[in-house]
């Protein structure tokens, strides 16, 4: 299935969600599709701007969750504003009290402020994306709407996507050089840390180095989750470190098809996919279809799993450059056996922590906390590229396979995978604590 | 409106190449002011990708000539009328049948077998199949031969005669479907191929090659020397999604069938924009070159020719050329044209990549400077373009290395996107031998596409090619095959025909030009000035 029927499912999806969910979720149809449509869109720009390896995704969906939520929670009797709880989020653009607005068009113009900004450095068919969407949608949801109206929904909405960016462009990831590989950053010398693993110039600088120091957004410091060492490094053939090397080897040589069915459903590989954050909120997305939940859950949803996975991925991040642990394939091909590669391509930075199983972690805490334990569901995010749905009987069991994928994938050790869930869980829970209702 | 800007070589050249450690440095001159050629690739966003060139002799010269796609300008035909190792001149010929608008590249191939060059045109639109008929004058045959020449945005080409065919299997690959401008990702629409009909006079038929990743290059290549090519897709990343680097089966009377991971076939996914192709390691089996955005790739075969499994060995051997190596700009490059060619004559594969933004991307280079990388005799490559003259900041895309004055050294043509073509003489004169080959066997396949060409060179090791039509960034050439000797002053060649028959090792003297029919002695051949 190509890019546009997985948007266009993700579309339906959400079109079934917004129609079936009463009278509470919009006040148009329109609504529905100025949600559907940008998100769509974003998708794709995602997909296909060359900086937006997963930490820099994580953080746009981060942003885009929080003003999304906060241009409806501004018109809401039962949504709490996050300024104030969020990191550096100060009080935003109110409502002018006894004034019309039109939810569409606050929500469009937000967003048609907004996407340019983050993606000013896509491609000329990304430019042309947004241009044309920004003009269909502004058509569209002013229409039959009073000028005045317009007007005033237009500048609150941009309002709201100025403060946003505002918000956004000190906290340390806003400017993305050299596509994230930093030239200048001194690689730790000695057998256990991370070198370069392909033949990619560009690569053999590691990617965003400093991610770790960003700012969070709900989490008060990354040093709020106590983050354990890795294994101690060695070549013995007894040492821990050495087995679980050898672990990945073992599972790499002797691979199932089941095993390479989910290495490759959690791929998630930048520039190709939607990278785990995006993947993340494509399966938060799909529930979100699948019962129906109405405008204000959404939005409040999309905002505390986007904050979540930008908070984790910050904490990965900063576990990667704390210890800049090499890699299995490194590791192997010196120790165990010379000819060994891994299944999944060896992403251009240090192992410790897996950041896709940080991401995961956090996922799980959130999606638990709002729709419970032992929540089935079925993730059709792969079928874009041709990969079968897969069944989950919780987000737990979601979140644990996403992360067990990476050794599958021979990328990570196992200890990197399993205290990387760990560690997600613990940021994750920083999000949990945030009040969105009144 | 049509606008010219040539600029004139402000580098004060001598003749003399320069010697850099073992290796030669060639050196060339900007012609493009006094050569006569006038033609400009025009056109937003269908004509971003595109911009070739063909080069092929249309009225029996001997020299090439040279056909310029100019988007949504009409293509532009010019006659070679160069002396041997004299100055480059060309002058545009009238009504030639080939002025057409939307056209993004071309492929020259003697199709019909009549010893006289045709040429396909590739087009936003339909593809023309254009009959040479030897004096420059060339005939839509797209009724005549059946041919589907397709609605869809064209961007790449090849062509193979499979076993038993008098006609060639022609490959298309296309882009983005031009109907989702707005919405482009996931929108590749299907390759195809067209196979003869029964009659051997025309085709049947349209043979998607589903699934496509809009592809920017394509090439019929016998990978693993079996005799029966294998089509290699190169894939632009930026639009597709679920698609990767590609390779078809294509044997006789089968429906073409991709490469599977469990036969060997490696997952790769890049900006592909061009293969270029040659056996640069004397292996006996071609590597392969992958242009792109940032790295570019070098792709070695890893296990023998029992599986189609690559090692990228880019950044060992210097051939990332990820960023631009003059100008200050230290973004990313952007590859397009790439090509293996031998230019300082030394015996040794060499390689350019044409280089330019697609258009505003601000996360790579805006000032990107065409490469030159010189194969050392250690088998790593050193850039040499600023040296050897040839250093350009235009909108690069098609390009050529080809030898446009016979006179042994290979020159170069570039075509840049909204500004015009560019012409470097290549004026060393202290470059290794040279051996040029033209090759010819009875049947439809006159010029023997899919023959291997083996040489010894100084070194005891043989350098071989392949003669394919096809790859690069949808710019093609036919006529002599170029090798560089080194000290020789002479040497044997070989050559293993089409159909497997492998010829005798043939003596032939240095800085010659050789027809080489099969069954028949090498003969020299003299460019009539």
């Amino acid at each position: 299935m190509n890019l546009l029927k997985r948007i266009v499912a993700v579309l339906a999806i959400l079109s079934a969600v917004l129609i079936s969910s009463g009278p509470s979720f919009a006040d148009t149809d329109t609504t529905q599709s100025v949600i559907i449509r940008w998100y769509g869109l974003i998708n794709g720009l995602v997909r296909h701007t060359p900086t937006y390896s997963p930490p820099v995704a994580a953080r746009a969906f981060g942003y885009l969750g929080v003003m999304s939520y906060e241009a409806v929670a501004s018109g809401s009797d039962h949504l709490q504003t996050l300024a104030g709880q969020l990191n550096g989020l100060k009080p935003l653009p109110k409502r002018e009290a006894g004034k019309e607005y039109n939810n569409d068009v606050v929500l469009n113009a937000a967003m048609a402020a907004f996407t340019p900004v983050f993606f000013e450095n896509t491609g000329p068919s990304g430019q042309n994306a947004m241009g044309a969407l920004a003009t269909e949608m502004t058509a569209k949801v002013s229409t039959g709407v009073a000028p005045d109206v317009v007007e005033r929904s237009t500048a609150y909405g941009k309002a709201i996507a100025d403060a946003i960016i505002a918000w956004s462009k000190n906290d340390g990831g806003a400017v993305i050089k050299n596509m994230g590989f930093t030239e200048n950053y001194k690689i730790k010398v000695g057998p256990q840390y991370w070198v370069p693993t392909n033949q990619q110039a560009l690569q053999q600088h590691p990617l965003l180095p400093n991610w770790g120091n960003n700012r969070t957004f709900a989490i008060p410091k990354i040093s709020a989750c106590v983050l354990s060492a890795p294994l101690p490094y060695s070549e013995d053939k007894s040492s821990a470190f050495y087995k679980e090397a050898y672990e990945v080897y073992d599972v790499g040589i002797h691979l199932t098809p089941d095993q390479k069915a989910i290495a490759t459903f959690w791929s998630d590989d930048p520039l190709l996919t939607l990278t785990p954050a995006g993947h993340g909120m494509s399966i938060a997305l799909q529930i979100l279809e699948r019962d129906n939940v109405d405008l204000e859950k959404t939005v409040d949803v999309l905002a505390r799993l986007g904050v979540a996975q930008a908070d984790a991925m910050i904490g990965a991040w900063h576990a990667k450059y704390l210890y800049s642990l090499l890699r299995p394939v490194t590791y192997i091909q010196r120790h165990i056996d010379k000819k060994w590669d891994a299944y999944l391509i060896t992403p251009p930075f240090p192992d410790y922590l897996s950041g896709h199983s940080v991401q995961s972690g956090s996922l799980d805490v959130v999606m638990t906390k709002e729709f419970g334990d032992n929540f089935a569901f079925v993730d059709k995010t792969g079928e874009a590229d041709n990969l079968p749905a897969r069944s989950f009987s919780s987000f737990d069991a979601a979140a644990h396979e996403a992360a067990i994928s990476r050794l599958y994938g021979g990328i990570h050790y196992r200890s990197a995978i399993e205290r990387g869930v760990l560690y997600g869980k613990c940021i994750g829970e920083y999000t949990n604590a945030l009040k969105t209702r009144r | 409106m049509f606008k010219t800007c040539l600029i004139v070589s402000l580098l004060a050249f001598g003749t003399s190449a320069m010697a850099q450690g073992n290796v030669i440095i060639p050196h060339f001159a900007n012609e493009t002011e006094t050569s006569g050629l006038n033609s400009v690739y025009k056109g937003d966003w269908q004509y971003m990708v595109g911009g070739g060139v063909a080069a092929f002799d249309c009225n029996g010269g001997g020299f090439p000539d040279l056909f310029f796609a100019g988007g949504e300008n009409n293509a532009r035909l010019f006659i070679n009328k160069s002396k041997r190792g004299g100055e480059l001149k060309f002058e545009e010929a009238k009504d030639t049948g080939l002025e057409f608008d939307h056209v993004t590249g071309a492929y020259p191939i003697d199709i019909d077998g009549d010893g006289i060059m045709d040429l396909v045109v590739l087009r936003v639109g339909e593809n023309k199949i254009m009959r040479g008929d030897g004096h420059c004058h060339f005939t839509e045959m797209n009724k005549q031969w059946n041919i589907d020449g397709g609605d869809a945005w064209h961007t790449s080409f090849s062509a193979t005669w499979e076993k038993g065919n008098n006609l060639p299997t022609l490959a298309f690959g296309t882009y983005i479907d031009r109907k989702f401008e707005n919405d482009p990702w996931g929108h590749c629409t299907d390759n195809f191929m067209l196979r003869p009909a029964d009659d051997q006079k025309t085709y049947g038929p349209q043979i998607a090659l589903t699934p496509s990743y809009c592809s920017l290059s394509m090439l019929f290549t016998d990978w693993n020397r079996s005799g029966t090519p294998s089509l290699r897709v190169s894939n632009d990343r930026e639009y597709y999604v679920g698609g990767q680097e590609q390779m078809w089966h294509v044997d006789a009377g089968q429906a073409p069938k991709l490469y599977t991971e469990d036969e060997g076939w490696k997952y790769v996914r890049l900006w592909g924009m061009g293969i270029a192709s040659a056996d640069i390691n004397n292996s006996g089996f071609p590597s392969y070159f992958l242009s792109s955005m940032a790295d570019q790739r070098m792709q070695l075969l890893s296990d023998g020719s029992d599986k189609p499994t690559y090692h990228e060995a880019q950044y060992a051997m210097g051939t990332s050329a990820q960023r631009p190596y003059a100008g200050g700009d230290l973004r990313s490059s952007t590859g397009w044209h790439t090509q293996f060619e031998d230019v300082n004559n030394d015996g040794l594969y060499d390689l350019f990549i044409a280089k330019g933004n697609v258009d505003r991307m601000p996360d790579f280079a805006s000032k990107d400077p065409n490469n030159l990388l010189l194969q050392k005799p250690d088998g790593n490559f050193m850039e040499s373009g600023e040296k050897a003259g040839i250093l350009s900041y235009r909108n690069h895309r098609g390009a050529l290395l080809v030898d446009l004055n016979l006179d042994g050294k290979l020159d170069l043509v570039t075509v840049a996107r909204r500004e015009n073509v560019e012409v470097w003489r290549n004026v060393s004169t202290d470059l290794g031998h040279f051996l040029e080959v033209k090759l010819a066997e009875e049947g439809g396949n006159r010029n023997a596409i899919g023959a291997w060409i083996e040489v010894k060179e100084a070194n005891g090791k043989l350098m071989s090619r392949e003669n394919f039509i096809g790859g690069g960034h949808v710019s093609g050439k036919a006529g002599f095959l170029h090798m560089g000797l080194g000290a020789q002053t002479a040497t044997q060649v070989r050559v293993t025909w089409p159909d497997g028959t492998k010829g005798e090792w043939q003596d032939v003297k240095a800085d010659g030009f050789y027809l080489l029919e099969k069954g028949k002695a090498p003969k020299a051949w003299q460019a009539s000035d």
